[in-house]
C-alpha cells in the first residue's frame, strides 16, 4: 500500500538528494566566481578560493619598515613597527629573517642579524630592530613567519571596477551602448518572427512547406560564415560599422530560430478558434493582432529572454559589426576583456566584471522566467 | 575695448590651461626631448578636424600610456588621434582590413601579421626617408628594417620593443642561500644542480597561456639556438631553409629539455610545466619559503611579479649567459609591436613622423615596461634602473634577432610550433616534435 497517492514513496528523498546535489554542482563555479571577486590579484594566484573562507595556517614574508624610518633611541639605532599593520592576522608560530630557515626561532627570541644589530619579534605581532650603527639600505628587512590567519575580503575589485574614476566613465557609457544594442536587437526579430511564424503556419500559399524547411537548414549555419561578406556589405552600402548595423546582424542571426520557435508553437493553437473567426469575417491581419499574438505570448517571452540573453553577452557580433577604431562604441563584454590587461592576468577583474555584467541578464531572467519553460515546450507537446 | 581684451586673454589662458591640463608631463620638464618636439611641433601640418585612428594590442594599462603620447600629437596639429585597443587584434585587423573599415594605422604585435597584409596590398609603403631613420637612428638598424621589410618594400618600424633571454631571480634569496650570479651556461647550469643538491628548487616555468600555450617555451629554444649556433643558422632555421628536423635544431630543444624536463629542476616537476600559467609560474620565487630561484621570461616579466615587489630592487635580473666554450657573443633576442599604415590620410602619415621623434618613446618608457630600440632617446626617461639596464643592452646589440616564432608562418610559429613544444615537455621525444613540425610546414608550402 506504498504507492497510494497522499503517501510519500520512499524515492523522494532520493529525488531531493539528487537534486540538490545537481543545483550545488551548477552553482559551484559561480560561487568559485564570486568569492574570488573579494579577494586581491596575490590571493587568487597562491590559493583556492575554497581556502578563502576559512582561516588557514599560511607561510608569510612582510618587509619592515624602510631604514630611511629609523629613529634614534638611548643611542641605539631602532626600527620598530608591526608586521600586521592593523590588519586581523591570527597568532605568529614561528618565524625567521632568511627564506632559508623560515621556521627558525619562536615569537619573543632575539636574534643577530647578518648585517649587524638584532631583531626580535614579538607574538602580537611588532618587531624591534636596533643596532648600534646606522642601519644602511634602501628596503626593509624581510620577516618570515608562519600564521593562522582570518579569512580577508576586499572590496577593492567593485570599487576599482565602478568607482574609479577611469573605469566609472567608461563603464557606464559601455552599460547604456549595450543596452542600446540589446533592446533593439531583441524586439526587432520578434516583431518580424511573429509575422513570418504566423504566416509560416495558418496561411496556405505554395512554397510555404520548403519555405520552413529553409528556416531549419539556416538554423545550421554558423554566423562565422557570414562576418566578412556581411560587414562588407555594409560598407558597401553605406552603413558601416554601426548602431544600425549590429541590429541588422543580431535580427539575421536570431531570426531562424525565432520563426522556427514561434512558427511551432502556433502551429499548436487550436485550429476551431482561428477557423470560428474567419467564419466571422475577421482578417487573417486582425486574426494574428487580436487571437494569436495573445495566445503566444509565452513562446515571445521565451524568445526574447534568449535572444537578449544572447545580445547581451555577445563579443564576437559587437566587434565586427560595431566597433570601429573611433573608440565611440564599445559595448560591456569590450570594456571587461579591455580591463583584464594587455597580457590578461588580472583574474580577480574577471571575477568581478562576470558578476556586475550578470546583474542585468539575472533581472531580466527573474522577471520572465515564468513563461521562459512554457516557452521551451512550445510547440513540443500537442 | 578693455574688458573684450581681458576677455579673451582670460580665454585664452583658459583654453590653454585645459589642453595643457591634457598632457602627462608639462613641455619643458622632466628628462624628455623637449627641444627636438617643440621644433617637429613648430612645422607640423595644421590637422585640426581631422581624424587619426590607431588600433592595437595595448589594453589597460599600456592603453592609457599610449593615449598620453597621442595627447603630444593632438597639441602640436590640432589633430584628434583616437586608440583603441582589443584582445583579439589579431582577428580583428584582419576582418576590418578585409571588409574596408581598417583604422589609420595598425600597432601589429608580429611582424608576420604584418607581411599577410602587406601580400593583400592592405598596407601602404613607407618613404624612403622613414626607412634611412631606421637605419641611421636604430640601434642594428639595418635588422629593424629587414625585419619591416616585406616584398623589398619597407612597411613599419618598430615601436616598443620586449627583451627576451633575461633570467629573474631575488637577490636576498641568493643572498639567503651564498649563490653568485652566474657569468656562463656553463656556471648557470652548475648553479642549477647546486641549487638541487641544496635540496632546493632551481627553476620556475609555466607554459601556460590561455590558446597560446607553449609559446614561452619557443622562446627558450630560440634562446638556446643563438646559444649553440651563430645568428646565420638561426636565419636558415627560421625562415626553413634549414628543416626543422635538423640536428642543430634538436639539439636546441634538448637543452631546453634539460632544463624543462627533470622533475628535480622545475617546480612542480616536469609534469607541471606545461599547466602552469605563466603569468604565475614567476610568483614562487617571491612565496615563503620560494618555490624556486630563477624564472626565464622577457622584460614584461615584472607585470606579473607580487604587487609589493620592487623590480630592481627585490628582483633582478642577469641576462641568459652564452657558453664560454663557444665563441657567438651576446646576440640579443627580442619581441615587439611594428606600426604600419593601414588607410593611408595625411594625419596618419604625420602621426607616424611623430612616432619617430624621441618623445613619443620617452613619454611611454617613463610609465611603462616600454623599451626603445631609438638611439635618441634619453636614458634618463626610463622608469626604473631595471629598465634602464635592459634599454642599454638592447642599444649595444650588435646583432639582434627576432623572436623566431613570431616570424614563421603563423601556421607553425603560433601552432605547430607551439603544440609541439607543449608535447615535448611532456615527454615526447625531440626528434619526433621536430619532425612533426617540419611535415606542418611542409604541408602549407
Amino acid at each position: 500500500m506504498d504507492n497510494i497517492a497522499g503517501h510519500k514513496s520512499s524515492l523522494t528523498w532520493a529525488v531531493h538528494l539528487s537534486v540538490a546535489f545537481l543545483v550545488i554542482l551548477w552553482l559551484f563555479p559561480t560561487v568559485g566566481l564570486f568569492v574570488s571577486s573579494f579577494r586581491t590579484a596575490d590571493q587568487i594566484s597562491s590559493s583556492g578560493w575554497w581556502k578563502a573562507l576559512f582561516p588557514t595556517e599560511q607561510n608569510l614574508v612582510i618587509r619592515g619598515a624602510s631604514p630611511t624610518d629609523q629613529a634614534q633611541i638611548d643611542g641605539l639605532y631602532v626600527i620598530e613597527g608591526n608586521i600586521f599593520d592593523g590588519r586581523a592576522i591570527g597568532d605568529i608560530a614561528h618565524w625567521g629573517t632568511s627564506s632559508r630557515e623560515i621556521d627558525a626561532y619562536k615569537p619573543g627570541d632575539v636574534v643577530e642579524l647578518n648585517k649587524g644589530g638584532t631583531i626580535t619579534l614579538g607574538e602580537d605581532g611588532t618587531y624591534r630592530m636596533e643596532n648600534t650603527e646606522e642601519f644602511s639600505g634602501s628596503r626593509g628587512q624581510r620577516i618570515f613567519f608562519t600564521a593562522t590567519t582570518a579569512p580577508e575580503f576586499t572590496t577593492a575589485n567593485y570599487e576599482f571596477m565602478l568607482f574609479d574614476p577611469q573605469n566609472s566613465e567608461g563603464m557606464s557609457k559601455a552599460f547604456f551602448s549595450t543596452l542600446t544594442v540589446t533592446i533593439p536587437a531583441t524586439i526587432i526579430p520578434i516583431l518580424i518572427a511573429a509575422f513570418a511564424a504566423y504566416a509560416l503556419a495558418w496561411m496556405e500559399f505554395p512554397g510555404r512547406a520548403l519555405l520552413i524547411a529553409c528556416v531549419v537548414g539556416l538554423l545550421v549555419v554558423p554566423l562565422q560564415l557570414a562576418l566578412i561578406p556581411l560587414l562588407k556589405f555594409h560598407n558597401n552600402i553605406g552603413i558601416g560599422k554601426g548602431y544600425l548595423g549590429v541590429w541588422m546582424a543580431h535580427t539575421g542571426f536570431g531570426l531562424p530560430l525565432a520563426i522556427y520557435l514561434l512558427r511551432n508553437y502556433m502551429v499548436g493553437l487550436p485550429r476551431d478558434i482561428i477557423e470560428n473567426a474567419k467564419v466571422d469575417g475577421a482578417t487573417d491581419f486582425q486574426i494574428f493582432v487580436k487571437i494569436i499574438l495573445p495566445l503566444s505570448f509565452p513562446a515571445l517571452a521565451s524568445f526574447a529572454i534568449f535572444q537578449f540573453l544572447w545580445t547581451w553577452n555577445d563579443l564576437l557580433v559587437a566587434m565586427v559589426f560595431l566597433i570601429d577604431s573611433s573608440g565611440e562604441t564599445t559595448v560591456m563584454t569590450k570594456q571587461i576583456v579591455e580591463m583584464l590587461g594587455t597580457r590578461g592576468g588580472d583574474w580577480e577583474i574577471l571575477a568581478t566584471a562576470a558578476f556586475i555584467s550578470m546583474a542585468v541578464p539575472i533581472g531580466v531572467f527573474f522577471a520572465m522566467q515564468r513563461y521562459l519553460v512554457r516557452g521551451l515546450l512550445a510547440g513540443s507537446v500537442k | 575695448m578693455k574688458l573684450n581684451l581681458m576677455l579673451s586673454v582670460a580665454s585664452l589662458a583658459l583654453v590653454a590651461g585645459a589642453a595643457s591640463a591634457e598632457l602627462k608631463f608639462p613641455v619643458g620638464e622632466g628628462p624628455f626631448s623637449w627641444d627636438n618636439y617643440n621644433a617637429w611641433a613648430e612645422n607640423a601640418p595644421d590637422l585640426s578636424g581631422q581624424t587619426v585612428t590607431v588600433a592595437g594590442p595595448w589594453l589597460t594599462p599600456e592603453d592609457g600610456y599610449f593615449r598620453d603620447v597621442l595627447a603630444y600629437f593632438e597639441e602640436a596639429t590640432g589633430a584628434k588621434a583616437v586608440y583603441t585597443g582589443s584582445d583579439s587584434f589579431e582577428q580583428q585587423i584582419v576582418i576590418d582590413a578585409e571588409a574596408g573599415s581598417a583604422p589609420n594605422i595598425a600597432v601589429f604585435p608580429q611582424p608576420g601579421l604584418a607581411a599577410v597584409l602587406a601580400g593583400k596590398g592592405q598596407l601602404t609603403p613607407l618613404s624612403d626617408e622613414m626607412k634611412q631613420w631606421v637605419i641611421d637612428n636604430y640601434a642594428a638598424g639595418q635588422s629593424w628594417v629587414d625585419l619591416g621589410t616585406i616584398g623589398g618594400e619597407f612597411y613599419g618600424f618598430f615601436y616598443n620593443v620586449n627583451l627576451k633571454s633575461l633570467v629573474w631571480y631575488s637577490p636576498e634569496n641568493f643572498e639567503d642561500a651564498g649563490y653568485e650570479v652566474p657569468e656562463t651556461m656553463e656556471e648557470l647550469k652548475a648553479l642549477t644542480e647546486q641549487i638541487v643538491a641544496d635540496g632546493e628548487t632551481p627553476w620556475c616555468i609555466g607554459l601556460g597561456s590561455g590558446a597560446a600555450t607553449g609559446w614561452p617555451a619557443t622562446d627558450w629554444v630560440e634562446d638556446m639556438m643563438l646559444r649553440t649556433q651563430p645568428p646565420e643558422v638561426y636565419d636558415a632555421w627560421v625562415s626553413n631553409e634549414m628543416p626543422f628536423n635538423d640536428e642543430r635544431v634538436i639539439a636546441a630543444i634538448e637543452e631546453y629539455g634539460w632544463f624543462a624536463r627533470n622533475d628535480d629542476f622545475v617546480s612542480g616537476g616536469a609534469g607541471a610545466v606545461a599547466s602552469t600559467d605563466f603569468r604565475d609560474s614567476p610568483k614562487g620565487m617571491f612565496t615563503s619559503p620560494p618555490q624556486c630561484y630563477l624564472h626565464r621570461q622577457a622584460s614584461f616579466a615584472t607585470a606579473f611579479f607580487p604587487e609589493d615587489v620592487v623590480p630592481g630592487e627585490d628582483a633582478d635580473f642577469f641576462y641568459l649567459p652564452g657558453y664560454a666554450e663557444k665563441d657567438l657573443g651576446n646576440p640579443v633576442l627580442g619581441g615587439g609591436t611594428v606600426l604600419a599604415i593601414t588607410d593611408p590620410t595625411p594625419g596618419a602619415e604625420a602621426l607616424m613622423d611623430f612616432l619617430t621623434l624621441p618623445i613619443a618613446s620617452e613619454v611611454f618608457m617613463n610609465q611603462s615596461g616600454f623599451l626603445a630600440p631609438h638611439k635618441g632617446v634619453n636614458l634618463d626617461a626610463y622608469r626604473d634602473d631595471i629598465l634602464r639596464k635592459q634599454g642599454e643592452i638592447l642599444l649595444n646589440a650588435t646583432t639582434f634577432r627576432f623572436d623566431g616564432s613570431d616570424l614563421m608562418p603563423a601556421a607553425v610559429g603560433a601552432g605547430t610550433f607551439w603544440t609541439g613544444m607543449v608535447d615535448y615537455t611532456g615527454g615526447k621525444d625531440a626528434k619526433a616534435v621536430a619532425d612533426d613540425i617540419q611535415k606542418s610546414w611542409d604541408a602549407i608550402k
